[in-house]
């Protein structure tokens, strides 16, 4: 894994720039990396079967279950990916395996795969929310509870029509991550864990009641995938409608019959990709926990997507399913349970929370994951750097942002609501991903030779080479299903074919316009850099002394607190360390960046501003650019590896002082030991100083305090035998009996004390003798930053 | 022609499918006994 590091000669007056090429994350567990990918996986399960069953008929779920089944040997190809130690992007990995044309297709299907995520489950969220409503409207008509003006007001029961109001709601939820996506939320796997939590009560109720029912009520047989069940629409069989209006296409070839099928019902695996840009974060044993994490996705989905389409069949009349509830399956099969209907209603009602809880959460991962697949092929050379441009407040890609938004935005408006479709529109994105994708492994096998920790199983030997079967025959069954899938989805293969076009375009101009950018650009870098490759940040390699001063610097418009640290420091004590993190969010984290792609156009731009300001002070400054999943993780572990005792930074546009030192001593606390305290300086626009002490640290004492421990030690060193005994022996005992208090029945008390003085204002805190005081700081999870007087 | 070439393609497609799940299939049983080793197997306390 180690890198060499470059050779140091040849400096000349070249500033030297250290480039750290492993990201510092913070990592996750297993399970968290299969709640992040689950939360886009299992929201298919949603809309999934309804689609198929419109396409294909009745025998849709044994397809949607073959679908889940063939899902695990997709997983199994994008595990032997996310093993393979290769550098740069989605473009680049594959432009190394097809070429520069079919690279930029791959990525164009990528991001017509991404962009649809985003609408068909905002849209698909909406139908079942207004599926609840409207539902509860019939109900509560029906026992005389809506007044008679709103009656009057609808001409009858209040309905609202579905299709448009799932369209505003889709609007809405879209526009709602935007803005947050502009302002750069931080992706949260806790939040990840609790949905899916919350959904597997759900898929637990769901499975537990529907086999209750299937022996209370009996169940409707769900006929076998053969080609004389299938059952094609006029709109099932696109282009080949034309060539066989008879539908007797099915009979004609049986196994055509099936790949239609198959590929109407590809969609229920849409999400899979998610699990190679949660590899980067996972923690060690990383390949081991990989695995692991895809056995939890595949089985979870499976069940939940596989067994609820089954059940939905099964259990729904035929008479209502399609008609019905074709767009709010799970929703339909809440209200065929056995019970009374006001527990099916309620039951009704927790489905569609979770509904919204993941379909909107996968609108959010749509921007993400586009944001961060777009915002690696634009490093990997391949979109304009102007795209990537931070936003001048957040810092965000926010170009990048409004394009993806922009783009769902008129899919939302021009599907009109209409799941089906975006539905159809998403597989062809799916499958061509996954279609390139497997073609890329394949050849893979043969032309790279590098590392890689596991490959997809049934290989075999011909003399000296392998035939790798089971990546072949998983890549046959994905291309096959690809090519079939043009002919079936008329409005989907123009659609998409258009999309890809214009994408393919864009990056085929971008990629024209920055070779020759680039080139100039690289000169430039080369006239005035030096960069040196490291594996991970090290103080000694680094030639900086302990005790440095770490400054971050993000924005070349912002370097006051660069200023103020050069002016207040003296290089001759102290090395002023300044570092670019250069953070990779989730969706970006497939493959690890290049060195040239890590100290990109901007962070040239950023450090030739930081050297100038340090030539006006005449000091010297090292400078470092780390990539990172978290900026405040990769601040505390540079602080930690440089053993800085101060790090300095500007005021963010979005935090208070206060936050910023809690995000940061939030990082600290996730360090593993051995780790030290340092001191946190923010630095405003205008001069003005914040300082804080990251880690546990001697508290700063108020002068009462400092008098009641003094006429406590008066008292006690009064008594006899204690004539001898220190201030600090007081302190030691009063914090073990706090500690036991805290530990014990008193808990409850101690922290409402401890609210209570928290939301006084200082000037009325309670007088000293009467409460002992304490001060937030260190353990039990609380971030030890504690603002300096 | 136009005829014939459009079934040969959709024989061929057929046959790549075919295979192609059949090899799949494969896939699946080899990768269910390793994923049931992962699971169920003995932990291995090696730290590299």
């Amino acid at each position: 894994m180690s890198s060499p590091s470059q050779p140091a000669n040849n400096l000349g007056n070249r500033v030297r720039i250290v480039v750290a090429t492993s990201v510092m994350l913070t990592f996750i567990s297993y399970w968290r990396a299969a709640a992040i990918v689950l939360n886009d996986l299992a929201s298919s399960a949603f809309y999934a079967c309804g689609i198929a069953e419109q396409a294909i008929g009745k025998s849709a779920p044994w397809f949607i279950v073959g679908v889940m089944l063939f899902s695990f040997t997709v997983r199994a190809v994008y595990v032997e990916s996310c093993s393979m130690f290769v550098r740069g992007g989605v473009y680049r990995v594959v432009k190394e395996a097809l070429g520069g044309t079919l690279a930029k297709l791959s990525v164009s299907a990528l991001m017509f795969d991404y962009v649809l995520t985003g609408p068909i489950s905002g849209v698909s969220a909406g139908q079942y929310i207004v599926g609840l409503i409207n539902e509860v409207m019939i109900t509560a008509d029906k026992h005389g509870w809506v007044p008679r003006a709103i009656h009057n007001l609808f001409n009858g029961t209040p309905q609202f029509d579905v299709n448009w109001t799932s369209v505003a709601f889709a609007l809405a939820v879209t526009v709602y991550y935007w803005w947050e996506n502009i302002k750069g939320i931080h992706e949260s796997s806790e939040k990840a864990l609790w949905v899916m939590q919350v959904t597997t009560v759900m898929v637990v109720l769901l499975l537990g009641w529907s086999v209750f029912t299937l022996f209370k009520s009996g169940w409707q047989h769900v006929p076998l995938p053969s080609p004389a069940h299938l059952h094609f629409t006029k709109e099932s069989l696109g282009f080949l409608h034309h060539s066989f209006p008879d539908q007797s296409l099915a009979q004609k070839f049986g196994i055509l019959g099936i790949m239609i099928a198959f590929g109407h019902s590809v969609l229920a695996m849409s999400g899979e990709e998610s699990l190679a840009q949660v590899n980067r974060e996972l923690a060690h044993p990383k390949l081991q926990n990989l695995k692991k994490a895809a056995i939890v996705i595949a089985l979870y989905s499976f069940i939940f997507t596989g067994l609820t389409a089954l059940l939905a069949v099964m259990l729904i009349p035929d008479a209502v399913r399609v008609p019905v509830y074709k767009d709010n399956l799970i929703a339909g099969l809440a209200m065929y349970m056995y019970g009374p209907e006001i527990l099916r209603l309620i039951f009704r009602g927790f489905v569609v929370v979770v509904g919204f809880l993941i379909l909107s959460g996968a609108v959010n991962t749509a921007i993400i994951g586009s944001n961060g697949v777009l915002n690696r092929v634009s490093e990997d050379g391949v979109l304009s750097d102007w795209f990537r441009f931070p936003h001048r407040k957040y810092g965000t890609s926010y170009r990048i942002i409004n394009m993806i938004v922009g783009l769902q935005i008129f899919t939302i408006l021009a599907s009109r609501g209409d799941v089906y479709a975006l539905g159809e529109a998403y597989a062809f994105g799916v499958i061509w991903s996954f279609a390139f994708k497997g073609l890329a492994m394949l050849v893979l096998r043969f032309k790279y030779k590098g590392e890689r920790g596991w490959k997809v199983p049934a290989n075999f030997h011909i003399g000296k080479y392998e035939i790798p079967f089971g990546m072949a025959s998983i890549t046959m069954v994905l291309l096959a299903t690809a090519v079939i899938n043009l002919f079936t989805k008329s409005v989907a293969t123009i659609s998409g074919i258009a999309f890809s076009v214009v994408f393919f375009a864009i990056f085929t101009a971008s990629e024209l316009a920055n070779r020759k950018k680039h080139a100039a650009s690289q000169k430039h870098m080369n006239d005035q850099f030096q960069l040196l490759q490291r594996d991970t940040v090290e103080r000694e390699s680094l030639r900086i002394r302990p005790g440095n001063v770490l400054v971050p610097v993000r924005d070349y418009n912002t370097l006051t607190h660069l200023r103020w640290a050069l002016e207040k420091f003296d290089i001759q004590d102290q090395d002023v360390v300044v570092m670019s993190a250069r953070v990779s969010r989730f969706g970006a984290a497939a493959y690890d960046l290049a060195p040239e792609q890590i100290f990109s156009d901007y962070e040239q731009t950023l450090f030739t501003r930081a050297v100038s300001v340090a030539e006006s002070f005449g000091k010297k400054v090292s400078l470092l650019v780390v990539p990172a999943g978290d900026v405040w993780a990769a601040i505390v572990q540079t602080a930690k590896n440089l053993e800085s005792s101060a790090v300095v930074i500007g005021i963010s546009s979005k935090m208070s002082p206060e936050e910023q030192a809690f995000a940061l001593g939030q990082a600290w606390e996730t360090l593993p030991e051995p780790k030290r305290q340092f001191v946190l300086q923010v630095v405003h626009p205008d001069g003005h100083l914040e300082t804080f002490r990251i880690g546990p640290h001697t508290p700063t004492m108020k002068d009462e305090d400092v008098l009641l421990l003094h006429r406590l030690w008066l008292n006690i060193t009064h008594e006899p035998g204690l004539e001898n005994v220190h201030h600090h022996e007081i302190l030691t005992e009063a914090l073990t009996r706090f500690a036991r208090d805290y530990g014990a029945r008193e808990r409850e008390d101690i922290l409402r004390d401890l609210k209570r003085i928290g939301n006084m204002p200082p000037q009325a805190g309670p007088k000293p003798p009467a409460v002992p005081l304490v001060r937030r700081e260190g353990g039990d999870g609380y971030p030890t930053s504690e603002p300096e007087d | 022609m136009l005829s014939f070439l459009g079934t040969l393609l959709v024989r061929f497609l057929e046959g790549m499918f075919a295979v192609g799940l059949a090899g799949s299939t494969i896939v699946l049983l080899i990768t269910f006994v390793e994923d049931a080793e992962l699971l169920f197997g003995r932990e291995d306390t090696h730290q590299p």
